[in-house]
């Protein structure tokens, strides 16, 4: 869903990382793709843990309306609680001095997730296996941080369900509580299984910790050789074939589903 | 006046700037050209980088290729120029290098971006950064000495408590000033580490290195 607002900027808000150089990567690549639409005034990004930082960000941005859209995987402490204080939100819309700021739902809540995870496993799978003789597992860190997204990826994984998939199974799995990715094989009975993380940007978890469990790594590869991780697919284990992909969050397709929740925004709230 | 056209408007043509590492010039043609400040004098042999994206490429890591999160501290990579006749460009190559830099000075300079005390930045914060607040003074000054003024080439506005008064920078001649005026997630961690170690030795129990290593937020 395009949007025409030149007078307005968009203010993509990430986590960023003081230790992964590719955090942030993936909201500077659909930055440049929103802006080279040209459907805002200016876009911008700006982070928790790297630099511009939420506080630094506001004499950058010279359009009096703005729109944030949180990079973030689920709604949770972030969004509700460091990113308003951090940019100091009062509500849906803020309005300070002259300036209008319209607060977002984070991509990652946004219906189109559900048809994207689709589409990146057919990708990864390439025609190379039949979708109805593939499992599909959609894997998220579980407990241990303060973030509803497990909620989120039983979420998706439902709605998946619901709609029309391709795929013979599609489950929910976990780095750190059951149903625990470790057991892939106990949790699928196809020949073939695809394995998406449901992240916003590539890290240790999907470049190290997630290879070692699905068995593909038997220890954490060196940070040289990370985006090789990628490129080996499938694998083989005995009768079973495994595609593993990057993170959910560096698929093209996001940088629609950003301007998708500024137009989800204004329908909801016609600001 | 656009951003653009006031870094357009300090820098006319035939003339150069010093900001941080970086040294900016405004060629007699009136194109803007950017490079390391200690290849100023460099004739010849520097590539060429001519995309916001490849610049911000260039200062994610340094000579021997360590990440940089945080943008203004020394080592920049030398070798290279930008050069663009587009002030909006100029200004969006120079955000990929010192993100927001050039708009804090400008702000700043006008009035419109005061300093906020370290105190409010450190009460503000929730979840494990809570603890952060309880340093000291002499704390929060080893912090800034240790810290900023060894790691960092920003020059703070920033005072430690609500009432100090905040130093006002000015801009030497020939020069724009990197700018600080609110502590950056380092220093806020920082003051978490120093507040721990603070309260280990008041219970009198011993830091594991666990406890010492700063694990993502929260
Ligand atoms: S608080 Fe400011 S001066 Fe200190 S390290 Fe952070 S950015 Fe640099």
């Amino acid at each position: 869903m395009p949007v025409s607002k030149p007078d307005s900027a968009l203010l993509i808000l990430g986590h960023g990382s003081t230790e992964n150089p590719d955090s942030s990567q993936p909201c500077w690549d659909h930055a440049e793709t929103i802006a080279s639409s040209g459907q805002f005034g200016s876009v911008h990004c700006a982070f928790w843990k790297e630099e511009p930082s939420f506080r630094q960000i506001w004499p950058m941005i010279e359009e009096r309306e703005v729109y944030l859209v949180p990079n973030f995987i689920s709604e949770g402490y972030f969004t509700r609680e460091v990113l308003p204080r951090e940019l100091e939100l009062t509500g849906p819309t803020t309005r300070r001095g002259d300036l209008v700021l319209h607060y977002c739902d984070p991509v990652g809540i946004h219906p189109a997730m559900t048809g994207l995870l689709t589409k990146r496993a057919l990708e990864m799978l390439d025609g190379s296996a039949r979708p109805e003789e593939t499992s599909l597992i959609v894997v998220g860190h579980g407990t241990g941080l303060n973030e509803k997204s497990t909620e989120a990826i039983q979420t998706q994984v439902e709605a998946i369900r619901a709609g029309e998939t391709p795929f013979a199974r599609v489950l929910d799995a976990y780095m750190e509580e059951a149903p625990y990715v470790a057991d892939w094989r106990m949790l699928t009975d196809t020949p073939n299984v695809v394995v998406v993380p449901f992240f916003i940007a590539d890290g240790l978890h999907s470049y190290q910790d997630i290879p070692v469990l699905l068995g593909i790594e038997s220890e954490p590869t060196a940070a040289a050789s990370q985006r090789e991780i990628f490129r080996q697919n499938p694998h083989r284990f005995g009768d079973r074939t495994l595609w593993y992909g990057s993170a959910i969050g560096t698929d093209p397709s996001l940088a629609g589903v950003i301007v998708d929740q500024v137009a989800c925004f204004d329908e909801h709230y016609h600001p | 006046m656009s951003l653009a056209d006031e870094l357009a408007a300090r820098l006319p043509a035939g003339t150069a700037l010093e900001f941080g590492e970086l040294r900016l010039s405004r060629l007699d043609d009136g194109r803007f050209e950017a490079r390391h400040r200690d290849d100023a004098d460099t004739a010849g042999g520097l590539e060429g980088i001519d995309s916001v994206r490849d610049l911000r490429d260039l200062a994610k890591s340094d000579a021997d290729g360590g990440y940089r999160p945080l943008k203004t501290a020394p080592g920049l990579k030398r070798g290279w120029r930008t050069e663009t006749g587009c002030p909006r460009e100029f200004l969006a190559r120079l955000d990929a290098i010192y993100p927001g830099l050039f708009a804090a000075w400008a702000a700043y300079a006008k009035g419109e971006l005061p300093p906020v005390p370290l105190r409010r930045t450190l009460g503000r914060q929730t979840g494990m950064y809570r603890l952060a607040n309880t340093i000291d003074d002499a704390m929060a000054e080893r912090l800034r000495r240790e810290l900023c003024d060894a790691g960092c080439l920003r020059q703070i506005a920033w005072p430690i408590d609500e009432g100090d008064p905040a130093e006002t920078i000015t801009a030497e001649t020939g020069h724009l000033p990197l700018l600080c005026t609110e502590a950056c997630t380092f220093a806020v961690s920082r003051a978490r580490e120093l507040a721990k170690v603070a309260r280990s030795v008041s219970h009198g129990s011993r830091v594991t290195s666990a406890e010492k290593s700063t694990p993502h937020d929260p």
